[in-house]
């Protein structure tokens, strides 16, 4: 038997940009305002056909097998559980924000207290048998969630149906476990809009 | 941006006592002894890097409220900041027994300096080091260039601090170390390179890393940081100290000339004066080009963390 590895696959194409997973995240994990634990870069792309599309793209702690977070940490705060996921054992955290710098994905900020925080894929509810909060909540189940070692399993099979799927800087070489469908296409295609998160503008379009 | 001005100044003090720990051991093989010279140093290393060590206990807000978390800090000895936090102590812990040695006994064990030396250089290092190890979220932060470049400004910053405070308290001892004057020169024209160096490489970052490194650069060389990166860094910290030093070479063989002149013709009553009066802006000019290698010191760190944008956000 495997050791497992949990991760999350997001269908790009059925993702509508409710914003649902958002808030179902806040209210789940007490997610201090203005900081999010996954969020929804929506923006608009002009396709190979010349029309312009919208563009969903949740973002999140893509739980990397090879986590640098884990690796700069110098107090073992940061760890790699047995479920495969990254998590923070805030006890040990001194909020030196080493992981949070380490992070090509940025997806770590600090707490008012000092310690910092993320997605945990909601690991209390997952080890409970419960899926993460955002992946219960989607409208349009665009998020899967499994065990990417069992081939048996939901995640496992759509992401062999999507030729094994894309994921978010493929050539840093972290192996994140937060697989996408859709995403290289999405990034082929010229970006025509500023880039919105929850609603504000992330980054400005410049033309 | 992660981190802020406050890793910046840890990252310029640590490097800063650093160099100028090195110089005070190097002044055991001075020409003419230079006592006070050493003394000064010695005072100013293990302050300078206790004070930076400071500063990141304070930044480490989770760790300040709860102080006891800062004994798991060797935990992970896979975490360069692991290594970084057993380099500074043992630094800290030889630095401040040289001294103590200095102090109560005037003069220190050889052998011990050369260790200090040693954890001093690992020290400038590390702070380059550090950075690195986050490159591949920031591409400015070049694992190959950072820790050179950090070590070459330490070693700058040391000789400027050291030779700022014995201008000021021991005049006599300023040249008693005859390599300094070439250092003054060769330093700033090495840092200058290794920025342009981090520079290329950094804009020329491939895959993911594109982005982010060429915006970088920009911000740096043309952006929201251009005027301190051209003025603060390269003019004031490096342009200017190395012109101070190169008039002052220049001047020191117009001096001499002037000497021996002054010495044929033993009347010239006012040229002495004036000689005197030349010495005098001589050290103005010194202590501003000191002053300026330090400024640059900082201005590099605060720079270098400040401009550094995540390869997301490009």
């Amino acid at each position: 038997m495997n050791e497992k590895k949990l991760g999350m696959l997001i269908d790009l194409s059925l993702c509508i940009g409710c914003n649902a997973c958002t808030v179902a995240c806040k209210r789940e994990n007490d997610v201090p305002l203005g900081a999010f634990n996954t969020w929804i870069e929506s923006f608009d792309v002009e396709r190979p056909d010349g029309r312009i599309a919208r563009a969903n793209v949740p973002k999140q702690c893509n739980h990397c097998a090879d986590a640098p977070c884990v690796k700069v940490c110098p107090t073992g705060a940061s760890y790699r559980a047995e479920d495969g996921t990254v998590q923070i054992d805030q006890d040990r955290c001194i909020g030196c924000k080493y992981c949070m710098a380490a992070c090509p994905y940025q997806v770590r900020y600090q707490l008012e207290s000092g310690e910092v925080q993320k997605c945990t894929f909601c690991h209390h509810r997952t080890s409970a048998g419960l899926l993460p909060a955002c992946v219960g909540t989607c409208v349009g189940y665009a998020r899967t969630f499994g065990d990417l070692n069992d081939p048996e399993s939901d995640i496992s099979k759509r992401l062999a149906e999507a030729n094994g799927g894309d994921v978010l800087y493929e050539d840093l070489g972290l192996n994140p476990s937060l697989y996408y469908i859709g995403l290289k296409e999405t990034e082929a295609m010229p970006v025509a809009s500023a880039i919105h998160r929850g609603g504000n503008v992330m980054k400005p379009y410049e033309g | 941006m992660v981190w802020d001005a406050f890793i910046a100044v840890y990252l310029f003090l640590a490097g800063l006592g650093a160099g100028v720990f090195v110089l005070g051991a190097l002044t055991n093989w001075a020409k003419t002894p230079a006592p006070r010279m050493k003394r000064i140093a010695f005072v100013i290393a293990p302050v300078a890097v206790a004070v930076g060590t400071l500063v990141l206990v304070v930044d480490a807000k989770a760790g300040f409220a709860n102080p006891l978390r800062f004994f798991l800090l060797v935990s992970n000895l896979n975490s360069v900041m692991a290594w970084g936090v057993i380099i500074l102590s043992v630094f800290l812990a030889v630095s401040v027994v040289d001294l103590a040695l200095l102090l109560v006994r005037k003069k220190t064990p050889k052998a011990l300096d050369v260790v200090g030396m040693v954890l001093a250089v690992c020290v400038a290092a590390y702070t380059g080091v550090l950075l690195g190890d986050a490159g591949l979220a920031f591409p400015l932060w070049n694992m190959a260039i950072l820790p050179l470049l950090f070590v070459v400004s330490a070693a700058s910053t040391g000789i400027a601090a050291v030779l700022l405070v014995t201008y000021l308290a021991a005049p006599g001892e300023v040249e008693a170390l005859p390599f300094l004057p070439k250092a003054g020169l060769v330093l700033p024209v090495l840092e200058l390179v290794l920025v342009a160096v981090l520079l290329a490489v950094t804009a020329g970052a491939p895959g993911s890393a594109a982005a982010a490194g060429a915006t970088s650069v920009a911000n740096l060389v043309s952006g929201a940081y251009a005027v301190p990166f051209w003025l603060g860094f390269v003019v004031v910290g490096l342009v200017l100290p190395f012109a101070l030093e190169l008039a002052r070479h220049r001047g020191a063989g117009a001096s001499k000339a002037a000497a021996v002149v002054g010495a044929a013709a033993p009347a010239a009553g006012p040229d002495g004066s004036a000689a005197a009066a030349a010495a005098g802006s001589g050290k103005a000019l010194a202590l501003v080009g000191e002053a300026g290698v330090l400024v640059g010191g900082f201005m590099l760190r605060y720079l270098v963390i400040m401009a550094a944008l995540a390869v997301v956000f490009a």
